[in-house]
Protein backbone atom coordinates (compact mmCIF):
# COMPACT_ATOMS: atom_id res chain seq x y z
CA UNK A 1 0.00 0.00 0.00
CA UNK A 2 1.30 3.63 -1.03
CA UNK A 3 2.73 5.61 2.15
CA UNK A 4 -0.08 8.28 1.78
CA UNK A 5 -2.97 5.70 2.14
CA UNK A 6 -0.86 4.17 5.40
CA UNK A 7 -0.70 7.61 6.83
CA UNK A 8 -4.52 8.30 6.08
CA UNK A 9 -5.75 5.27 8.00
CA UNK A 10 -2.92 5.97 10.64
CA UNK A 11 -4.06 9.59 11.66
CA UNK A 12 -7.76 8.52 11.17
CA UNK A 13 -7.65 6.12 13.93
CA UNK A 14 -5.47 8.09 15.71
CA UNK A 15 -8.27 11.14 15.21
CA UNK A 16 -11.19 8.81 16.11
CA UNK A 17 -9.49 7.41 19.12
CA UNK A 18 -8.57 11.15 20.08
CA UNK A 19 -12.17 12.20 19.55
CA UNK A 20 -13.50 9.14 21.86
CA UNK A 21 -11.25 10.37 24.84
CA UNK A 22 -12.20 14.09 24.83
CA UNK A 23 -15.81 12.72 24.41
CA UNK A 24 -15.66 10.58 26.59
CA UNK A 25 -13.82 13.26 29.84
CA UNK A 26 -15.79 16.26 28.65
CA UNK A 27 -18.42 15.27 25.57
CA UNK A 28 -21.28 13.50 28.67
CA UNK A 29 -24.02 15.46 29.90
CA UNK A 30 -23.49 15.90 33.35
CA UNK A 31 -20.39 17.59 32.44
CA UNK A 32 -21.55 20.16 30.15
CA UNK A 33 -23.84 20.99 32.97
CA UNK A 34 -21.79 22.11 35.02
CA UNK B 1 -26.63 27.97 10.86
CA UNK B 2 -27.45 26.10 14.06
CA UNK B 3 -25.61 22.95 12.76
CA UNK B 4 -22.51 24.18 12.58
CA UNK B 5 -21.76 24.53 16.34
CA UNK B 6 -22.61 20.84 16.64
CA UNK B 7 -20.25 18.54 17.91
CA UNK B 8 -20.78 16.17 15.05
CA UNK B 9 -20.19 18.71 12.28
CA UNK B 10 -16.73 19.61 14.28
CA UNK B 11 -15.99 15.50 14.56
CA UNK B 12 -16.46 15.48 10.73
CA UNK B 13 -14.95 18.53 9.86
CA UNK B 14 -11.92 17.36 11.86
CA UNK B 15 -12.13 13.78 10.30
CA UNK B 16 -11.44 15.90 6.99
CA UNK B 17 -8.88 18.18 7.75
CA UNK B 18 -7.03 14.86 9.39
CA UNK B 19 -7.57 13.22 5.99
CA UNK B 20 -5.65 16.43 4.19
CA UNK B 21 -3.15 16.66 6.78
CA UNK B 22 -2.51 13.09 5.96
CA UNK B 23 -2.41 13.03 2.62
CA UNK B 24 -0.02 16.39 2.29
CA UNK B 25 2.58 15.28 5.15
CA UNK B 26 2.33 11.71 2.66
CA UNK B 27 2.68 13.76 -0.21
CA UNK B 28 5.70 15.71 1.08
CA UNK B 29 7.36 13.15 2.95
CA UNK B 30 6.91 9.80 0.73
CA UNK B 31 9.51 10.08 -2.04
CA UNK B 32 11.98 11.19 1.02
CA UNK B 33 11.63 7.97 3.05
CA UNK B 34 11.03 6.01 -0.08
CA UNK B 35 14.77 7.26 -1.35
CA UNK B 36 16.03 6.73 2.00
CA UNK B 37 15.16 3.10 1.53
CA UNK B 38 15.96 2.09 -1.55
CA UNK B 39 19.61 3.27 -0.52
CA UNK B 40 19.66 1.30 2.80
CA UNK B 41 18.25 -1.28 0.97
CA UNK B 42 21.12 -1.16 -1.97
CA UNK B 43 23.73 -1.25 0.88
CA UNK B 44 22.12 -4.20 2.65
CA UNK B 45 21.87 -6.27 -0.32
CA UNK B 46 25.34 -5.80 -1.79
CA UNK B 47 26.54 -6.98 1.96
CA UNK B 48 24.82 -10.00 1.43
CA UNK B 49 25.69 -10.50 -2.33
CA UNK B 50 22.68 -10.60 -3.87
CA UNK B 51 23.86 -8.10 -6.50
CA UNK B 52 21.51 -8.31 -9.21
CA UNK B 53 18.43 -7.69 -6.81
CA UNK B 54 17.05 -4.37 -7.33
CA UNK B 55 14.60 -2.90 -4.19
CA UNK B 56 11.61 -1.17 -5.61
CA UNK B 57 10.11 1.15 -3.20
CA UNK B 58 6.55 1.80 -4.33
CA UNK B 59 3.44 0.61 -4.85
CA UNK B 60 1.75 -1.30 -8.15
CA UNK B 61 0.48 2.39 -9.16
CA UNK B 62 3.98 4.33 -8.60
CA UNK B 63 3.24 6.19 -5.16
CA UNK B 64 6.10 5.82 -2.52
CA UNK B 65 5.78 2.94 -0.91
CA UNK B 66 7.60 1.26 2.54
CA UNK B 67 6.70 -2.41 0.68
CA UNK B 68 9.36 -2.94 -1.51
CA UNK B 69 9.40 -5.24 -4.49
CA UNK B 70 12.38 -6.88 -5.17
CA UNK B 71 13.20 -7.91 -8.92
CA UNK B 72 16.66 -9.63 -10.70
CA UNK B 73 17.08 -12.54 -8.40
CA UNK B 74 16.23 -14.90 -10.75
CA UNK B 75 19.77 -16.12 -11.54
CA UNK B 76 20.49 -16.48 -7.90
CA UNK B 77 20.39 -19.35 -5.73
CA UNK B 78 17.53 -20.10 -3.01
CA UNK B 79 19.63 -19.48 -0.19
CA UNK B 80 21.07 -16.28 -1.27
CA UNK B 81 17.73 -14.66 -2.26
CA UNK B 82 16.40 -16.13 1.72
CA UNK B 83 18.85 -14.04 2.59
CA UNK B 84 17.99 -10.87 0.78
CA UNK B 85 14.99 -10.76 2.20
CA UNK B 86 16.02 -10.79 5.47
CA UNK B 87 18.36 -8.58 5.00
CA UNK B 88 15.68 -6.11 3.53
CA UNK B 89 12.61 -6.78 5.93
CA UNK B 90 15.19 -6.22 8.84
CA UNK B 91 16.15 -2.41 7.64
CA UNK B 92 14.05 -0.34 10.53
CA UNK B 93 10.85 1.23 8.54
CA UNK B 94 10.42 -1.58 6.15
CA UNK B 95 7.21 -3.52 5.50
CA UNK B 96 6.13 -6.46 3.66
CA UNK B 97 8.98 -7.80 1.06
CA UNK B 98 7.41 -8.87 -2.64
CA UNK B 99 9.55 -10.79 -4.90
CA UNK B 100 8.61 -10.12 -8.88
CA UNK B 101 8.87 -13.32 -9.16
CA UNK B 102 7.85 -15.08 -6.72
CA UNK B 103 4.92 -17.35 -5.71
CA UNK B 104 2.94 -14.82 -3.44
CA UNK B 105 2.08 -11.69 -5.43
CA UNK B 106 -0.97 -10.43 -3.85
CA UNK B 107 -1.73 -7.42 -6.01
CA UNK B 108 -0.19 -8.50 -9.02
CA UNK B 109 -1.39 -10.06 -12.09
CA UNK B 110 0.84 -12.97 -11.24
CA UNK B 111 -0.42 -15.76 -13.81
CA UNK B 112 -3.17 -17.96 -12.47
CA UNK B 113 -1.78 -21.86 -11.43
CA UNK B 114 -2.54 -23.60 -14.24
CA UNK B 115 -1.23 -27.67 -13.19
CA UNK B 116 -1.65 -29.20 -16.18
CA UNK B 117 -0.42 -26.58 -18.36
CA UNK B 118 2.99 -27.43 -16.09
CA UNK B 119 2.45 -30.99 -16.59
CA UNK B 120 2.50 -30.34 -20.83
CA UNK B 121 5.59 -27.71 -20.36
CA UNK B 122 7.59 -30.69 -18.58
CA UNK B 123 6.38 -33.29 -21.20
CA UNK B 124 7.37 -31.08 -23.88
CA UNK B 125 11.13 -30.41 -22.40
CA UNK B 126 11.51 -34.40 -22.36
CA UNK B 127 9.82 -34.95 -25.21
CA UNK B 128 12.79 -33.49 -27.45
CA UNK B 129 15.29 -34.87 -24.49
CA UNK B 130 15.65 -36.71 -21.32
CA UNK B 131 17.00 -37.06 -17.89
CA UNK B 132 20.46 -39.00 -18.68
CA UNK B 133 21.92 -41.47 -15.55
CA UNK B 134 25.16 -42.66 -15.29
CA UNK B 135 25.49 -46.19 -16.26
CA UNK B 136 23.55 -48.35 -14.13
CA UNK B 137 23.51 -45.69 -11.44
CA UNK B 138 21.07 -43.13 -10.02
CA UNK B 139 23.38 -40.33 -10.31
CA UNK B 140 22.15 -37.70 -12.88
CA UNK B 141 24.62 -37.19 -15.82
CA UNK B 142 26.13 -33.54 -15.23
CA UNK B 143 25.42 -32.85 -18.94
CA UNK B 144 21.35 -33.12 -17.67
CA UNK B 145 21.80 -30.35 -15.02
CA UNK B 146 20.36 -28.12 -17.48
CA UNK B 147 17.25 -29.97 -18.09
CA UNK B 148 16.92 -30.00 -14.80
CA UNK B 149 17.41 -26.59 -14.23
CA UNK B 150 14.46 -26.25 -17.09
CA UNK B 151 12.29 -29.09 -15.53
CA UNK B 152 12.47 -27.18 -11.97
CA UNK B 153 11.37 -23.74 -13.47
CA UNK B 154 8.68 -25.15 -15.77
CA UNK B 155 7.48 -26.88 -12.75
CA UNK B 156 7.68 -24.11 -10.72
CA UNK B 157 3.92 -22.39 -11.32
CA UNK B 158 2.85 -25.54 -10.17
CA UNK B 159 4.08 -25.00 -6.56
CA UNK B 160 0.79 -26.19 -4.36
CA UNK B 161 -0.07 -29.18 -6.57
CA UNK B 162 1.51 -32.66 -5.56
CA UNK B 163 3.66 -33.63 -8.61
CA UNK B 164 4.81 -37.42 -9.14
CA UNK B 165 7.91 -38.34 -10.38
CA UNK B 166 7.63 -42.18 -11.93
CA UNK B 167 11.47 -43.75 -12.73
CA UNK B 168 11.08 -46.19 -15.65
CA UNK B 169 13.26 -48.52 -16.90
CA UNK B 170 13.98 -51.20 -20.06
CA UNK B 171 13.18 -54.51 -19.42
CA UNK B 172 16.79 -55.67 -19.51
CA UNK B 173 18.09 -57.27 -16.68
CA UNK B 174 16.46 -58.53 -13.49
CA UNK B 175 12.96 -56.60 -12.49
CA UNK B 176 13.90 -56.54 -8.80
CA UNK B 177 17.04 -54.25 -9.77
CA UNK B 178 15.19 -52.64 -12.21
CA UNK B 179 12.56 -51.67 -9.73
CA UNK B 180 15.40 -50.64 -7.30
CA UNK B 181 16.97 -48.72 -9.55
CA UNK B 182 13.83 -47.02 -11.18
CA UNK B 183 13.08 -46.19 -7.43
CA UNK B 184 16.52 -44.38 -6.90
CA UNK B 185 16.50 -42.68 -10.01
CA UNK B 186 13.71 -40.74 -9.55
CA UNK B 187 14.35 -39.97 -5.95
CA UNK B 188 17.61 -38.84 -7.41
CA UNK B 189 15.44 -36.41 -9.53
CA UNK B 190 13.45 -35.40 -6.62
CA UNK B 191 16.63 -34.36 -4.68
CA UNK B 192 17.67 -31.99 -7.50
CA UNK B 193 14.13 -30.37 -7.99
CA UNK B 194 14.17 -29.80 -4.01
CA UNK B 195 18.35 -27.94 -4.69
CA UNK B 196 16.50 -26.16 -7.19
CA UNK B 197 13.72 -24.68 -5.19
CA UNK B 198 10.59 -27.30 -5.59
CA UNK B 199 9.40 -27.70 -1.83
CA UNK B 200 9.49 -31.29 -1.26
CA UNK B 201 6.21 -31.75 0.29
CA UNK B 202 4.49 -31.64 -2.97
CA UNK B 203 7.07 -33.87 -4.91
CA UNK B 204 6.39 -37.87 -4.42
CA UNK B 205 8.55 -40.34 -6.10
CA UNK B 206 7.65 -44.05 -7.08
CA UNK B 207 9.96 -46.44 -9.48
CA UNK B 208 7.61 -48.86 -11.49
CA UNK B 209 10.77 -50.60 -13.62
CA UNK B 210 9.62 -51.85 -16.67
CA UNK B 211 6.03 -52.62 -15.55
CA UNK B 212 5.18 -49.54 -17.55
CA UNK B 213 6.74 -49.01 -21.32
CA UNK B 214 6.04 -46.28 -23.31
CA UNK B 215 3.02 -47.32 -25.73
CA UNK B 216 3.62 -48.87 -28.79
CA UNK B 217 7.09 -49.54 -28.13
CA UNK B 218 9.48 -52.67 -27.52
CA UNK B 219 9.91 -52.66 -23.45
CA UNK B 220 13.64 -53.99 -24.17
CA UNK B 221 13.66 -50.49 -26.09
CA UNK B 222 15.91 -47.92 -24.52
CA UNK B 223 13.75 -45.11 -25.10
CA UNK B 224 11.59 -46.79 -21.88
CA UNK B 225 14.48 -45.62 -19.49
CA UNK B 226 12.69 -42.16 -18.23
CA UNK B 227 11.83 -40.12 -15.81
CA UNK B 228 7.66 -38.97 -15.97
CA UNK B 229 6.05 -36.15 -14.53
CA UNK B 230 2.51 -36.04 -13.62
CA UNK B 231 0.59 -33.35 -11.31
CA UNK B 232 -1.91 -35.34 -8.94
CA UNK B 233 -3.66 -32.50 -7.20
CA UNK B 234 -4.18 -29.39 -6.70
CA UNK B 235 -3.41 -27.64 -2.99
CA UNK B 236 -4.37 -24.16 -2.28
CA UNK B 237 -1.29 -21.36 -2.50
CA UNK B 238 -0.06 -20.58 1.49
CA UNK B 239 1.60 -17.56 0.42
CA UNK B 240 4.73 -16.32 1.87
CA UNK B 241 3.64 -14.39 5.22
CA UNK B 242 4.54 -11.08 5.10
CA UNK B 243 6.82 -11.25 8.50
CA UNK B 244 8.89 -13.95 7.59
CA UNK B 245 10.57 -13.11 4.63
CA UNK B 246 11.51 -15.65 2.36
CA UNK B 247 13.21 -16.71 -1.29
CA UNK B 248 9.73 -16.70 -2.73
Amino acid sequence: MPIVFELVVLMLVAYAIGVAIGWALWGRDDVRGE
Amino acid sequence: MAFLRTPYFAVALGALLVVALAIVAGRITGPAMAQRLSAQAEEVIAEVGGEPVVARFASGSGLPSRHPLLSGGEGLGEGTRAKVAKAVAAIPGVGGIRWADGTALAESAAAPIHPLHCQNEVEALLRARTIRFEESSARIDAASTELVNEVASALRPCLGSIIAITGHTDSSGPEPGNLALSGERAEAVRQALIERGIPDDGLRVRGVGSQEPVAGLDPTGPANRRIEFSVIATEPIKPTPVDTPGPR
